[in-house]
């Protein structure tokens, strides 16, 4: 069971994860839209995820283990249930599509590879990844 | 000599050690050499973090050079000065490092390093381990035989355009070939981060130096880099097309943002602050 993130809990925090995001990325925080693909409308690469989940991690006071986003669309399934040789299970693309519900429908690829899927994060997956930190770190 | 664990090799002792925690070390800056600029003082820093993050792994990545979001040159240091290295590690696993670090000479500070991060990639490909783990154990014991470093010769830079107080544009061909290669790293030559940063920083200073802004005979020198961010390893015998670009009118200081691409792919940048030399 995915944890309810509301759209008023991202969007208080969004000011500052955009701003943190354009500071990683070399961008004016105009350019941070709450849905703009980072790859394919920002050209972020992977050190760039790498730069704004530490820069996350200092502007937020919270800690974020790397792969962290596959893991919290994992949810509660096991890695087997959720991917077989890289390549997501039904049931896994169904969990995805719950837990990045901020992206559209036609973006996820059928088959989809676990490799792929840093291609359809936005700035809202970041916004859910802090908020879910920063739970974690409340309830500890 | 073999160039490994001396062309390119900044920490000689460790002299206090906490398992992926903390560790203080030195280096002694052979006396011979003509200058050891402030780039490789930042570059023993990260070296011995890499120390604590491949031991932290059990020598099963390295890091790589990355991010370094603040580095401050405090002073300069000159040959035969013996430098006090110390390091504390936020966090370390088998995806990323994140430390900070900072180098004395005398037990006066020559540069603190905030908030670095360096992915941690197969250490196979860059050397072998085992021969990483008896380093690890020598520098940790009885430490190396220290004058190991005898220079780095590295390749000047091409002004191709220059704006004076705007902005210079230069080209830097990597040598194909170079003792610092054999060092790093054996298995997989790339040419350093920290050695283009250098030749970054020279580039800033002729831009900052054209600049009416200081006083007649005053000297320069750089105050503050950040965001540093290496996109891609620099292979031997590339060519960089290198930029500075004055990023703010000048203050205190001069604020530059740099720039390296390969063709189209742009391979680093960073800011770096010029400012007046204050202990000189």
């Amino acid at each position: 069971m995915q944890p309810t993130i509301t759209k008023e809990e991202i969007m208080q925090v969004f000011p500052k994860v955009a701003a943190t995001m354009a500071d990683a990325l070399g961008c004016d925080v105009e350019d941070i839209e709450l849905d703009v693909s980072l790859i394919e409308g920002l050209d972020a690469e992977s050190i760039d995820f790498l730069d704004m989940v530490f820069r996350l991690e200092r502007a937020f006071k919270i800690k974020i283990p790397r792969g962290k986003i596959i893991d919290n669309a994992r949810g509660d399934l096991s890695e087997a249930e959720f991917e077989q040789k890289g390549v997501l299970t039904p049931v896994g693309l169904a969990q995805l599509k719950v837990y990045l519900s901020e992206v559209p429908a036609e973006r996820f690829r059928e088959p989809m590879k676990v490799a792929d899927i840093a291609r359809l994060f936005t700035p809202e997956t970041f916004c859910k990844l802090v908020l879910m930190a920063q739970r974690e770190t409340k309830a500890a | 000599m073999s160039g490994h664990f001396a062309a390119f090799s900044f920490v000689d002792r460790i002299t206090e050690y906490e398992p992926g925690q903390r560790a203080y070390g030195g280096f002694k800056v052979p006396a011979a050499i003509a200058a050891f600029p402030s780039c490789l003082v930042a570059e023993a820093v990260g070296q011995l973090a890499a120390w604590v993050a491949m031991a932290h792994v059990g020598f099963r990545a390295r890091p790589v050079a990355a991010l370094a979001l603040e580095t401050r040159f405090v002073r300069d240091v000159e040959p035969g000065s013996a430098l006090e290295l110390a390091v504390t590690l936020d966090s370390c696993d088998d995806a990323a490092v994140a430390y900070s670090g900072h180098a004395r000479v005398d037990g006066a500070t020559v540069i603190e390093l905030h908030d670095c991060l360096g992915p941690m990639l197969d250490i196979e490909q860059f050397e072998s381990p085992a021969v990483l783990r008896d380093r690890f154990a020598l520098l940790c014991g009885a430490g190396a035989e220290p004058g190991r470093f005898q220079g780095v010769m590295t390749p000047n830079l091409m002004v191709t355009t220059e704006l004076p107080g705007q902005s210079v544009r230069a080209t830097l061909l990597v040598p194909a070939a170079a003792p610092f290669f054999a060092d790093h790293f054996p298995r997989r030559p790339v040419y350093p981060a920290t050695l283009l940063l250098e030749r970054q920083i020279e580039l800033a200073l002729r831009l900052a130096g054209g600049a009416t802004e200081w006083h007649a005979g005053e000297s320069i020198a750089p105050v503050r880099m950040t965001n540093v961010k290496m996109r891609a390893f620099i292979e031997p015998g590339q060519r960089l097309e290198l930029g500075a670009d004055m990023a703010a009118p000048i203050g205190e200081t001069a604020k530059i943002a740099l720039s390296a691409r390969t063709g189209e792919r742009q391979v680093a940048t960073a800011q770096v602050e010029i400012g007046r030399r204050q202990n000189q």
